[in-house]
């Protein structure tokens, strides 16, 4: 009796926060699952009728979905490791004790800070087509004038690597402060140590450092991962999808089916199918974390 | 400011309820801050006017009006009275959401509308729907720059330029410009606009979005031959640099094009940049005459509503004369009906947005076609339109939009629509 109670009360107390789980967490969840494979359409009179696979095979056949896997894996595999490196970077600079260093702080997390359309809108004008355009002229600048003016947005080979870079420049900041918090853990004694052991920077870095931030790195990575495959803001606003596909990725053609077509199947089962991706990856991602600590 | 405005319309309609008033829920789009007002306005002029109905407007953002009314749809949490873009009106009349006007409208009223708004309004043939202005969509010109390019100044859509004349006055308008880009076809617009200022170049040259005898095939229609040489001859303009992106939306009121693919929305703006310079001009003619768009907001009954009669009697008060009007007067669109056009200075006869009026009237307009598939073949035209203009074959983008919109068909059993209620 004395030992059940304490669990009751635990249930209890739970009881909110789960339901508030099971409603709004798992209930759309299963039901994105039965409804890939339904006929479903936005408001349909039409009775429901399951369809079997035919959602998924229609979604695996279509051209731009298919492109649409292989931009987010692209943008995956570019982005997370290029912007972890770029947020260790900053973090390892601006943990130094230097004149101003809370402004830059400041600065580099900005950008997160502002909402993802508001820095989708600036990023389409600084991609402006024409020599005018700031990135144009930049670049024309930086090559003594040897840039021919390009599209971006509406280039085939450039529109992702545009989105790229604007996703780098936007999301680094949160990293860097994770990292920060990271490194402001790692004891003093250790470096010390090291100083005495005759260590120099670069294996300081990669003796103490990078051991220490393990943790803190594969969280990021993860996060990184989810977050990159979540990828849509940037295209809807700045390039939707194109040009021919250049760019979209699975969020923007599920918002598409659901909410464009009202064809509210098809973008279930592409939701399915990319939940189902990124919990394979980050799966992947832990165990492979998880046998590296054990061999360490 | 919408929060004064959504207090400012509800504010009769917290009071407790009186006995023998018909009490109407309104939905309208938040449009620009001046329609806002006007309607707003309105409401109260109507509670005002009368005694039995007492009319409780609400307004819902314009972004995402049409997903926020099908949530709502199927909450089973419509209002009584709701505005909805015209070209959706087949798809909630299909989901049932919907009375028919025909038998409540008066006959005066309805005789009075525009053709191109009954058009619109209609449904596997009843009146769903009426707005109370229409919009507008014709060629913005610089008569300066036209006539240095010797070309003559079409009066009516009988003499529009034909596709070829235009293309070699783009090419002649082309040699005086300093970048070459002298069309703004406003690229820089949402998704709708697509649909709404490029699917008449099919219709002009003898194709169309879908059959309409029964809507039931894109195929031989969106993907004829006709529709393909207009649409690859569109590609050309923006192949060989005639169009200028317009990312900033100032491409002809700051003088970098002569000509603007445009709609009634614009003629404020474009009159104050260049005044008596500025001429309106039918869009050019594929081969089957100067077809150009149409289509607005509407206003329908919902089954919700158990008293349609009550709501028609807003709706008809909506398009009085001095009402639409007032309308007109805030957003620059064209007046429903023919008494509020003679009395308007824009449109009526020898007014300079004549032309609208014209088109509206004298069957130089197609509305986007009245059937629940209508947002499928709204897309995939879209996305055909964007791969052509990023120069995919004209051909195979028509054939994939053609794929997709009879699937969708097909998948809904045909939308047969549903039995009268």
């Amino acid at each position: 009796m004395s030992a059940a109670t304490p669990r009751c009360a635990g249930w209890l107390l739970a009881t909110p926060a789960l339901l508030g789980l099971l409603v709004f967490v798992a209930l759309p969840f299963v039901l994105a699952v039965v409804l890939a494979f339904t006929n479903l359409r936005l408001g349909s009179p039409l009775p429901l009728e399951f369809v079997g696979l035919e959602q998924f095979r229609r979604i695996f056949t279509d051209p731009a979905f298919t492109r649409a896997l292989l931009n987010n894996a692209l943008f995956v595999l570019v982005v997370v490791p290029l912007q972890t490196l770029l947020a260790l970077a900053l973090a390892l600079l601006l943990q130094r004790r230097m004149r101003g260093r809370v402004v830059f702080r400041t600065l580099f997390f900005l950008p997160v800070v502002f909402p993802l359309s508001l820095i989708a809108v600036v990023w389409v004008l600084i991609y402006a087509p024409g020599p005018e355009g700031m990135m144009n002229s930049f670049l024309a600048l930086v090559s003594g004038g040897a840039w021919d003016a390009r599209d971006f947005l509406r280039d085939p080979w450039l529109a992702l690597p545009a989105i790229m870079l604007t996703s780098l420049w936007q999301g680094a900041g949160f990293q860097m402060v994770i990292l920060l918090a990271g490194l402001q853990a790692i004891p003093g004694e250790l470096y010390e140590a090291a100083a005495i052991d005759g260590a120099g920077r670069l294996q300081r870095l990669w003796y103490v450092t990078l051991p220490q931030l393990r943790n803190t790195l594969i969280f990021t990575v993860l996060v990184t991962t989810i977050l990159a495959f979540r990828l849509f803001d940037q295209v809807q606003i700045m390039t939707r999808g194109g040009p021919r596909h250049a760019s979209t990725t699975v969020m923007f053609e599920a918002v598409q089916a659901a909410f464009t077509r009202q064809q509210v199947a098809s973008g279930a089962a592409m939701t399915v199918v990319l939940f189902t991706v990124v919990l394979l990856i980050t799966g992947l991602q832990r165990r492979v974390a998880r046998q590296v600590r054990e061999v360490a | 400011m919408l929060c004064a405005l959504l207090l400012g319309g509800c504010s009769p309609g917290d009071d407790d309820k009186t006995p023998g008033v018909t009490r109407l829920s309104v939905w309208a789009h938040a449009g620009q801050a001046a329609e806002r007002a006007v309607l707003t306005e309105q409401a109260a002029r109507f509670n005002a006017g009368q005694s039995g109905i007492e009319v409780d407007l609400t307004f819902l953002p314009e972004r995402d009006y049409n997903a926020q009314v099908q949530a709502a749809a199927i909450a089973g949490e419509l209002p009584d009275v709701l505005e909805l873009d015209g070209p959706y009106l087949a798809n909630y009349a299909w989901q049932g959401h919907l009375q028919p006007l025909d038998t409540w409208l008066s006959a005066d009223i309805r005789d009075d509308l525009l053709p191109s708004i009954l058009a619109q309004g209609t449904y596997n043939g009843r009146l769903f729907g009426v707005g109370t202005f229409d919009s507008g969509l014709a060629l913005y010109g610089r008569r300066s720059l036209l006539e240095a390019a010797d070309a003559a100044i079409p009066q009516d859509p009988e003499d529009a330029w034909m596709a070829a004349g235009f293309d070699a006055l783009l090419r002649r308008l082309a040699s005086n410009d300093p970048d070459g880009a002298v069309l703004d076809l406003k690229l820089n617009y949402p998704d709708e606009w697509f649909t709404y200022a490029f699917s008449p170049v099919l219709q002009s040259a003898g194709g169309d979005l879908i059959e309409r005898e029964n809507f039931q095939t894109a195929r031989g229609v969106l993907n004829c031959p006709n529709a393909i040489a207009a649409m690859g001859r569109m590609q050309g303009w923006l192949q060989d640099g005639r169009v200028d992106p317009n990312l900033d939306d100032a491409a002809f009121v700051s003088g970098r094009v002569a000509l603007s693919w445009a709609g009634h929305w614009e003629y404020r703006r474009y009159a104050e940049a260049f005044g008596d310079d500025l001429v309106l001009l039918p869009l050019p003619d594929f081969g089957h005459g100067a077809y150009t768009g149409q289509g607005s907001w509407v206003w329908g009954v919902t089954t919700h509503c158990a008293a349609p009669a009550a709501a028609v009697r807003f709706i008809e008060f909506l398009l009085k004369p001095d009402e639409i009007l007032a309308m007109t007067a805030a957003n620059g669109a064209v007046p429903a009906t023919g008494s509020a056009i003679a009395r308007s200075p824009l449109y009526r006869e020898g007014g300079p947005l004549r032309l609208f009026v014209t088109q509206l009237a004298g069957g130089y307009v197609v509305p986007r076609p009245q059937t629940p598939a209508y947002p499928v073949i709204s897309a995939a035209f879209r996305q055909a339109f964007a791969d052509i203009r990023d120069g995919a074959a004209v051909e195979e983008a028509l054939d994939r939009a053609v794929q997709l919109i009879d699937r969708d068909i097909s998948d809904n059993q045909g939308y047969a629509p549903a039995p009268a209620p």
